[in-house]
């Protein structure tokens, strides 16, 4: 044996020593590849912690205290994504079950209720989640323009927030149709035709054989004349395939833009009205000396100079906290109405014996109280306007006093108030009087329609609360309050709509006080 | 938070860590297992827990004139039975290879993907087959005959009707 | 941030009890786990699983054996809890056909009150089981069934002439051979459902004659052609559920088809009965029902009393026994069509859908059961209902004794337009002429003959404008001012008038009705005037104005 075997065996040897360390420490250094920067014990390592992950870097490093209070947002963007995660991952898990064709799919739901394992309580969710993320995401839309939010430089993330409001009714109604049962029949037949009522307009004018753009809707949306096979097969696809595709696609676009537009809204002296910390250690409080290097490439005021004090915390974990928070709050309150109530299934669907009243989902029935007075304004036309002017008030309202406040800018908590006034009173009195009164077509039955469409309790509704806005612009001198006062309207009328949808319409959409006095068949 | 700081710091000083955040723990490991167990829950969906098919126990009628050694095939079943003096017995016509169903012959069972052949009794003569054919359990029950394609028993396994 | 962390904490471990309480709930509180957990069979405990029974040709998954163990295939020796009872032996047996095919019911459900379909939204809840014959009519239409008084005498006869020494019926009778190869005559249960040609029974008998020893020659002696038609009769309504031919019976004595329809046939003015077996509880109004509200108590109280369930409902009252509602209730509920692909079948149905066999038999009370006793009350004695006019007791011998076997027909053939009548010569799903033939037969039964007098049909040359006067004082009050009737029946009716004699008329207003309200105007009366036979005359003459047009 040589020296040099030998010293090539100590070298194996120490290679062979070298692996088997490399081996031992294996799971940690893992551990320290997929999380770079390692565990979020300090200030800098926290930081690596939420830009060094996929999943967390689109949030900024540092947050400020302002956004971090409950009240700032009561939590409700991320409960409607939180929402969206629920239906999404319950959504794939019904799946697994569901036959999208008519000559089975009821069955199916039933099969998913009664022997499935955990089936009936995945589709509980799914649906109770699907509802609550309906709610949230109203809500969060009212948050955002309660605190003026939507102000420069963030009038585009509003428009996006509006897309998605529309993307999750759309989510929420072509679910609807999929368990096939009466209740998904006749509220997809109402909604279908809701689309075709611009031929209220066409067909007064004469002119539906040549130019029937409702006709249309209606066929691209059904596939066929009525709701069939080829109905549902296209409900299904839009909705689990392209509008969850759409919504994730823009709520990439809303999130990327929040962190863009400088994180939520706040007022210009947070700082001063947050006052002092007290406790949290790491609070940004020096006098920053440079500017960031991206400053020189991005336009914008940067974020530090000049500022003084931020009163900024670690996002990890301040922020991380109370995302999970509302996460887990959202899970336990889909999980535990999924417990108390479940998801309603009628029977079969039966094209021949219609449901009476047949009803549209409940977000919708402010629209068929309105659709009863005349289908193209309740379902087109109104809309249309509430959808414009949502969409334009961030591009008119150019004021800068109350942004990040609650019912912030001239009036305040006190307009809002006069507001919800206002439009509870006019859409109750106008409620009450086609109640008890009726309309133009009961008074004058050889009407022409036209006339109907135009003046009708809808449109008188709409009049009435734009007149207000006007007025409120004129008396407190703002857009702004203008707005507040239209939305609040508006508001209190979809909520008193709804209601009156929801409760107090019996057979034939006749006013019942109560279900109990709605006559037998 | 024990040690609070008298005079805020620098942000670029390493923050000290406070060493126990026993609230904290406590409620990212609820998270957790809050989120483990809703997992579990969500991974037993797939399987479901009734097939779609019929059930595997079906009641066979043995037309009068089945000779011994003839195989009787009930539609929709791949299962040969047959009656002979020792009584019925049943054997699977699912190939041990690869789930063919093999035909019954004068000599026992082809089969028609990759050539097996067994004979009478199910056991395997030639070609890739590595087992036998499963024999069948079958019952007399209130005066009916049952096979059961889910419960296989020992060859040579005779029901004496 | 730490009331963050509380709240992360709180709704963590809410969701964690939230979840657990839900797999509790899910994998050990389930009812169909404690009975199956009380199940034993040869081997010890039964595996506790989900089960059910796939039928894919019926397109059924029936997992109603999650509960009732004893009815999969191969497991009727399990025994444990009441609801591991087995099923009696039946012709089809639950193993392969599953449950809901004949029982209804929620097959796919597996808790006890969406699997019997007590629950909303559930169109076809369980048959009651005392009714469970009545599940037999979701495939099977019993054929040439005979009214009640014929069955049970058919019956009889079959009990009478022995027959039961060698043939099993419905699980009675039949005996063993001697050598222990068999019956001694075969069971007779299903043979309505084969359809044997009626002669075969003529050849049986016959074979009988030529035999010179043995069984065929001394176990019966010569059977006469009444009880041979009498024993085709029965025999042609053997299905093995001899509670629902029953029903049948007795819904064939009731007349309910002179005004609902079944498989189209019957009268136009109630509701098509066809499906009335799966009438969805969805859909009815209970608001005036006592006690449960189930479809079959719906129908019982409907059936005592039809205008106190439904509101203006123009059914009469029958005034049904408590066995007469319980067997209808019955019959309703096996008014059934499941949809079932061609293999499945059976042989009734297609005679019945396809080529029209008529599902009640062709003897003139039958006939006269299933058509006319609705209105005219068993019999032909009449109905009074409140709220309705009366119905004419058509087996009056006032009547019969007056009118030819022409009257008859053609007043059943054409109906009498604008009453209740119908044309039933002419109705869609009404009666062939010689099933017209046989009630006026059957009427003669009844009845008496009709005994003409000399004078031509038409003999009356009296003054009608005297006879107008007399009808509105003296007969508008009943037959209307127009003749269209009221409480009596109407005059004016083309078709009265075209078939009546005039001796007719004279008889029927001066000697009346014996039975109804009218009493011959030649009696005297304190409570109305007395016509002299010219004044009847001339109100005839009135009479025949009408027929001319002129109202």
């Amino acid at each position: 044996m040589s020296v040099g075997t030998e010293e090539k065996i100590e070298q194996r040897g120490s290679a062979l020593h070298e692996f088997w360390q490399n081996l031992k420490s294996t799971p940690k250094s893992f551990l320290d590849t997929a999380f770079r920067g390692g565990a979020p014990k300090t200030d800098r390592t926290r930081s690596t912690f939420v830009f060094g992950n996929v999943f967390f870097h689109l949030h900024s490093v540092r947050t400020h205290r302002w956004s971090l209070r409950w009240t700032t947002t009561w939590g409700l963007g991320i409960a409607t994504f939180a929402a969206f995660l629920i239906t999404l991952i319950t959504g794939v898990l019904l799946m697994f079950y569901y036959k999208p064709s008519p000559d089975v799919a009821y069955q199916s739901i039933k099969d998913i209720h009664f022997v499935v394992p955990t089936g009936r309580f995945m589709r509980n969710i799914h649906r109770w989640a699907g509802n609550v993320m309906v709610i949230t995401v109203l809500l969060h839309m009212a948050r955002a323009f309660y605190t003026a939010a939507y102000r420069k430089p963030r009038q585009f993330n509003w428009l996006m927030g509006m897309a998605l409001l529309v993307v999750t009714l759309g989510l929420s109604f072509t679910g609807y149709l999929l368990p096939w049962d009466q209740l998904a029949y006749w509220a997809i037949t109402i909604g279908a035709n809701i689309a075709a009522s611009p031929q209220e307009i066409t067909n007064a004018l004469g002119i539906t054989q040549h130019f029937d753009p409702g006709g249309m809707q209606r066929l691209i949306l059904l596939g066929s004349d009525t709701v069939g096979p080829e109905a549902l097969i296209r409900f299904y696809l839009l909705h689990v395939m392209i509008l969850p595709l759409v919504l994730a696609l823009i709520v990439a676009v809303h999130f990327w833009r929040v962190r863009k537009d400088g994180g939520l809204a706040r007022p210009a002296d947070a700082d001063r009205r947050l006052g002092p910390a007290k406790g949290t250690y790491p609070i940004f409080t020096e006098q920053p000396k440079k500017t960031y290097q991206l400053a020189a490439i991005v336009r914008g005021r940067t974020p530090a100079v000049g500022n003084g004090p931020e009163g900024t915390v670690p996002s990890m974990p301040h922020l991380f906290y109370g995302e999970l928070a509302v996460l887990m709050l959202t899970v336990l309150i889909c999980v535990a109405l999924a417990l108390i109530a479940n998801a309603p299934l009628k029977e079969l669907a039966n094209p021949g014996v219609p449901e009476n009243p047949a009803k549209a989902p409940w977000y919708f029935l402010g629209l068929q109280e309105l659709v009863s007075f005349s289908a193209f304004m309740g379902g087109i036309g109104i809309p249309t306007i509430v959808l414009l002017g949502l969409g334009l008030i961030p591009y008119l309202d150019r004021e800068t006093a109350g942004t990040g406040e609650w019912f912030g800018g001239p009036g305040g908590k006190k307009l809002a108030w006069r507001s919800v006034w206002f439009g509870l009173i006019s859409v109750l009195a106008i409620e009450s009087f086609v109640i008890r009164f009726g309309w133009l077509r009961e008074w004058f039955p050889h009407i022409p329609q036209l006339v109907i469409t135009a003046i009708n309790p809808g449109t008188l509704l709409t009049l009435a609360y734009g007149a207000y806005s006007v007025w409120c612009v004129k008396k407190y001198n703002s857009t702004r309050a203008g707005a507040m006062a239209l939305f609040t309207c508006f508001l209190c009328g979809f909520v008193v709509l709804t209601v009156i949808g929801t409760y107090f319409r019996g057979p034939n959409w006749v006013f019942y006080w109560s279900p109990a006095d709605w006559p037998g068949h | 938070m024990s040690e609070e700081p008298k005079t805020p710091r620098s942000r670029l000083e390493p923050e000290p860590v406070s060493r126990r955040d026993v609230l904290g723990l406590m409620s990212l490991w609820a998270a957790a297992s809050a989120m483990f167990f809703a997992l579990v829950g969500m991974l037993r969906l797939p399987k479901a827990a009734v097939l779609s098919s019929p059930s595997k126990r079906f009641r066979v009628s043995l037309p009068q004139t089945l000779a011994a050694g003839e195989a009787f095939t009930p539609v929709g079943r791949n299962v040969a039975v047959y009656r002979d003096e020792q009584g019925v017995y049943a054997i699977s016509r699912v190939c041990t290879h690869l789930g063919c169903i093999v035909k019954p012959t004068a000599e026992g069972f082809e089969c028609p993907c990759h050539g097996s052949r067994y004979d009478r009794d199910g056991v395997v003569t030639k070609g890739p087959a590595p087992r036998p054919l499963e024999w069948l359990a079958v019952k007399e029950q209130g005066g009916a005959l049952y096979v059961d394609e889910g419960a296989s028993v020992a060859a040579g396994t005779k029901v004496k009707v | 941030m730490s009331k963050n962390k509380y709240l992360l904490l709180i709704s963590s471990l809410g969701v964690l009890l939230l979840l657990v309480a839900a797999a509790v709930q899910e994998n050990f509180l389930r009812e169909w786990r404690r009975v199956q957990a009380s199940g034993r069979n040869e081997e010890g405990s039964i595996a506790v699983q989900l089960r059910q029974i796939v039928n894919p040709g019926l397109k059924t998954s029936d997992r109603c054996v999650s509960c009732h163990v004893t009815m999969a295939p191969g497991e009727s020796t399990v025994t444990g809890s009441k609801l591991l009872t087995a099923h009696k032996p039946v012709v089809h047996d639950p193993s392969e056909w599953g449950c809901t095919v004949c029982h209804a019911g929620q097959g796919q459900a597996t808790d006890r009150a969406d699997a019997h379909g007590d629950v909303h939204f559930w169109p076809d809840p369980m048959i009651e089981p005392r009714f469970s014959q009545a599940g037999c009519g979701s495939c099977h239409a019993p054929l040439g069934v005979p009214e009640e008084e014929r069955l049970s005498l058919a019956r009889n006869t079959f009990a009478r002439l022995d027959c039961y020494a060698c043939h099993k019926v419905d699980g009675r009778g039949g005996m063993i051979r001697p050598d222990g190869g068999g019956m001694e005559g075969p069971d007779l249960s299903r043979v309505g459902i084969n359809n044997y040609d009626r002669d075969w029974y003529a050849k049986h008998l016959q074979q009988h004659q030529q035999a010179t020893q043995g069984p065929w020659r001394n176990s019966f002696a010569a059977v006469n052609d009444q009880d041979r038609a009498l024993l085709a009769d029965y025999l042609a309504t053997t299905m093995a559920a001899p509670k629902l031919i029953e029903a049948k019976a007795v819904f064939n004595s009731t007349g309910c088809l002179g005004c609902h329809k079944v498989s189209g046939v019957g009268g136009d003015e109630g509701m098509d009965l066809t499906r009335e077996g799966e009438k969805d509880p969805g859909q009815i109004n209970f608001a005036h029902l006592a006690g449960g509200h189930t479809v079959e108590n719906w129908m019982a109280e409907h059936f005592r009393s039809p205008v106190s369930i439904v509101v203006g409902s123009q059914m009469p009252s029958l005034g049904l026994s408590d066995r007469e509602v319980d067997l209808l209730t019955m019959y309703m509920r096996s008014l059934r069509r499941k949809d079932l692909p061609a293999s499945f079948t059976p042989k009734d149905r297609v005679r019945a859908v396809r080529f029209g066999e008529r599902e009640f038999a062709g003897d003139g009370a039958t006939l006269f059961g299933t058509f006319c006793t609705g209105c005219h009350g068993g019999n032909g004695v009449g109905r009074r209902s409140p709220g309705m006019p009366s119905f004419p007791a058509i087996a009056s011998p006032d009547l019969l004794g007056r009118v030819s076997d022409d009257f008859l027909t053609e007043n059943i053939t054409k109906g009498r337009p604008g009453r209740r009548m119908p044309a039933w010569g002419e109705l869609t799903g009404g009666l062939k002429p010689e099933e017209i033939g046989k009630i006026v037969a059957y009427l003669r039964e009844l009845g008496v003959p009709y005994q003409p007098d000399s004078k031509p049909a038409r003999w009356i040359k009296a003054d009608p404008e005297q006879g107008k006067k007399l009808f509105a004082s003296i007969c508008s009050g009943c037959h209307g001012a127009q003749g269209q009737g009221i409480e009596g029946p109407a005059l004016s009716n083309k078709v009265l008038l075209a078939t009546a004699t005039d001796s007719y008329f004279v008889q029927t207003i001066g000697q009346g009705r014996r039975g109804t309200a009218m009493l011959g105007f030649l009696e005297p009366h304190p409570a109305r005037p007395t016509l002299s036979q010219a004044e009847i005359e001339s109100i005839v003459a009135f009479l025949r104005t009408w027929e001319r047009g002129k109202k």
